[in-house]
């Protein structure tokens, strides 16, 4: 095997470390991408029996968004095992105890329920602010492009560009100003 | 009918209330005002100043735009939203907040000047922008001006999907089979 096709070998086969920024982002949505990427089904060499999957680090997990009321009408089941050990816990209660639990099962559902699916959960990586350890960053070469575009706040965007903006309408010429 | 009904009410409010009648002018007396306060020793003035609408040289309309081709044959003429056509978002913040007052609150339609169908549009989109915390600084005074202050499930981010507004319209798969 010459030198060029050596290279070639382990750049095949080579575990690519992807981040993705969950900032606004819904996690049901990018659920399914990053099973794409943690199972390496972007892959032409993509074989089941193929251990090809990627590693995933999902940063800002903390700033995810949910749609509509969901943040309150989505509930998580738990049961214990015991007789009443049944829990009910909303998606903003389970949020606010744990910023990386949403993600972590939105991905765990996304995946086959298979004997792999425990070993595909390790490869991904959440961390609920921007801060990734350094052991990890220095592994990351590639960002996964978000799905949702991340809405500004009007009080972010300058005042000036916002007197300056395109009108659409016209106050009424006995309208008093408020 | 409700025409009707509120020109009767109007003749009934000036014959009690006589004072209020003003039926002769000689000069405009509605324009665009603003209202100042200001303390003068122990007195407070209020006066309505009357002020240029610092949007007529940044409006946009469709007459104005190239390439636009007035519908024909129909008497009923669409709003100004509706002939410009656009596919507004709760994000488009910068729309948006020209519908509002400064307290964030929806302007009525006989303010706004839309048909009832954008109106509504408009106003369901304002509150999606206000949900998820848009335009926090379009808002009551006692407001904390901070998306992230709100309780419970209200500090988190969220955000809507613009289908939900007319959902009993859209068409379903199967209607394009119909005549
Ligand atoms: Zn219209």
């Amino acid at each position: 095997m010459s030198a060029v096709k050596r290279v070639q070998q382990w750049a095949t086969f080579a575990r690519t470390w992807h981040v993705f920024d969950c900032k606004w982002q819904d996690p049901y949505e990018s659920a399914g991408v990053i099973k794409k990427y943690l199972m390496g089904l972007h892959k032409p060499i993509y074989h089941p029996m193929n251990d090809c999957g990627d590693v995933v680090v999902c940063i800002n997990s903390r700033e995810i968004a949910l749609r509509g009321n969901d943040w309150r009408q989505r509930a998580y089941f738990h049961h214990t095992g015991y007789p009443g050990g049944a829990t009910w816990t909303l998606a903003w209660e389970l949020h606010s105890k744990d910023p990386t639990m949403i993600i972590k099962k939105a991905v765990y559902r996304a995946l086959k329920g298979n004997l792999q699916r425990r070993h595909t959960m390790e490869r991904l990586l959440i961390y609920p602010g921007e801060t990734i350890p350094d052991d990890i960053k220095q592994n990351i070469t590639n960002q996964i492009r978000q799905i949702r575009l991340v809405p500004t706040r009007l009080d972010h965007i300058p005042e000036e560009e916002v007197q300056k903006y395109p009108k659409v309408m016209e106050y009424p010429e006995d309208y008093v100003l408020k | 009918m409700n025409s009707l009904v509120r020109a009767g009410f109007s003749f009934a409010k000036n014959a009690v209330v006589s004072t209020s009648i003003r039926s002769i002018s000689i000069t405009r007396q509605l324009n665009l005002k603003e209202l100042r306060e200001r303390t003068e020793g122990s007195t407070l003035v209020v006066e309505g100043v009357t002020v240029p609408s610092p949007r007529t040289n940044l409006l946009v309309r469709a007459e104005d735009l190239a390439g636009f081709e007035p519908s024909e044959g129909t008497a009923e003429k669409p709003c100004y939203m509706c002939s410009l056509g656009l596919d507004v978002k709760h994000t488009d913040v910068l729309i948006l907040s020209q519908f509002v007052r400064s307290d964030g609150c929806m302007l009525p339609r006989r303010i706004t000047g839309l048909c009832k169908r954008q109106q509504k549009k408009i106003g369901k989109l304002v509150t999606m922008a206000q949900k998820a915390g848009l335009m926090i600084n379009l808002t009551p005074a006692n407001c904390q001006k901070d998306p992230k202050k709100r309780r419970l499930y209200k500090k988190f981010n969220t955000y809507f999907d613009e289908k939900t507004i007319f959902m009993w319209r859209i068409p379903k798969p199967t209607d394009r089979f119909k005549r």
